[in-house]
């Protein structure tokens, strides 16, 4: 796939009613109603979304050791446009024709505008990601979600079943079963089955 | 006729190498799912995967370098020059935050909860169950002053309550105490 190729839909979608758009014993992403849904296209085919809503995201980035668990959770309520590239099918049927009403309750005058932020946030994402850095992206099943934060950057997160890859400024959490990886500025967690390896802040790099 | 034949047995051929060639592939992709976290998202990820898993390992390794010296009479522990070892008693200490942890430590009901935490996460029902001499609106203002201290910490999606890392040396610490104290008593 050649993402430098997407093109966003003329379309303006709005959630409604509430969407859970992924969820797993260990983290949840939903947005809310009237939440608006800029289709990212390939091939003139939908393969994600930008929206831009009242949306929640909650993680638990917490690695249970032997010792007691390490980390936190997150917990973000996103109020900027984000982006989920993945299964866009089952939340198509929860999504209608935005009309101008739903751009101004999301303090959009009109429609050029939220695709002007979505584009600048997809041109960032495929630019920036070294997902896509060269163009190509082999990505065929589960979900990839890009929310800008406070520092100006891109949060990441990845999950394809129980696999779970998720970057942010402050901590880089990997997660599959039994198996977690847990790197914030202080240290490294690496736990497996039961035990547990922590690397205190000298050793971070 | 035979030429027939050879072009077949050529193709079979070709065939059979790309199979093997398929197999080989299968049996690796099967070889790394099994050996650790394995998400087929391209190329690019798994590079940065890579990287993620190279810089934790090269975090090891350089500090095992700094304070281990593996030698033909066995293993050394050294300690870096220049930091010499500070007691417990001479670093700073947050009192504050001291005190709000002591302070979470020093009630009955968390100490309880606490010890059941430590024999596994559980669910605020699942500790109402435990310690059924607490009422449902005291356990959660115990365990929110036992969040607060960075003893427990609640997941956000299922909502099991864990101990921390500190909240089980806190709890042990207490345990300790109390048992030495008590020995002293007896003697």
């Amino acid at each position: 796939m050649i993402w430098q190729t997407y093109q966003l839909d003329n379309k303006t979608l709005k959630a409604n009613e509430p969407i859970t758009l992924w969820k797993t014993e260990n983290g949840i992403i939903e947005i809310s109603k009237g939440t608006l849904a800029k289709p990212i296209m390939l091939d003139d085919q939908r393969k994600g979304y930008v929206f831009h809503g009242q949306s929640k995201l909650l993680l638990d980035t917490i690695v249970e050791t032997e010792k007691g668990a390490v980390g936190k959770p997150v917990e973000k309520e996103m109020t900027e446009p984000f982006l989920m590239l993945g299964d866009t099918e089952t939340i198509q049927e929860h999504l209608s024709t935005a009309d101008k009403q739903d751009l101004e309750i999301a303090g959009y005058e009109n429609e050029q505008q939220l695709t002007a932020r979505a584009k600048e946030l997809c041109d960032r994402f495929f630019r920036r990601t070294s997902v896509c850095g060269h163009g190509t992206f082999g990505w065929n099943h589960g979900f990839i979600f890009a929310f800008p934060n406070n520092a100006n950057k891109l949060d990441v997160l990845i999950a394809k079943d129980t696999n779970l890859i998720y970057r942010a400024t402050d901590r880089v959490f990997l997660s599959n079963k039994g198996k977690a990886i847990l790197k914030t500025p202080g240290e490294v967690i690496i736990a497996h089955s039961g035990r547990s390896f922590v690397v205190k802040r000298s050793c971070c790099v | 006729m035979s030429e027939d034949i050879k072009e077949e047995m050529k193709r079979l051929r070709e065939e059979i190498a790309s199979l093997k060639e398929q197999l080989g592939n299968v049996t690796e992709m099967e070889q790394r799912r099994r050996h650790g976290i394995y998400i087929d998202v391209g190329e690019r990820m798994r590079d940065y995967m890579g990287d993620v898993m190279e810089s934790v390992a090269e975090g090891i390794h350089g500090e095992l370098d700094k304070c281990v010296f593996i030698g033909p009479r066995g293993v050394r522990i050294i300690r870096e020059k220049g930091e010499p070892y500070k007691d417990e008693e001479e670093t700073e200490t947050n009192f504050p935050k001291a005190a709000e942890v002591m302070s979470a430590l020093g009630q009955e009901h968390r100490l309880r909860i606490l010890r059941e935490l430590v024999r596994g996460g559980k669910y605020a029902n699942e500790l109402q169950e435990k310690l059924s001499e607490i009422t449902a609106s005291t356990l959660s203002s115990h365990l929110k002053v036992l969040e607060g201290a960075g003893l427990v910490v609640q997941e956000k999606v299922r909502g099991r309550y864990l101990i921390t890392m500190p909240g089980r040396t806190a709890y042990n610490m207490a345990t300790r105490i109390t048992r030495i104290i008590e020995r002293g008593n007896q003697e």
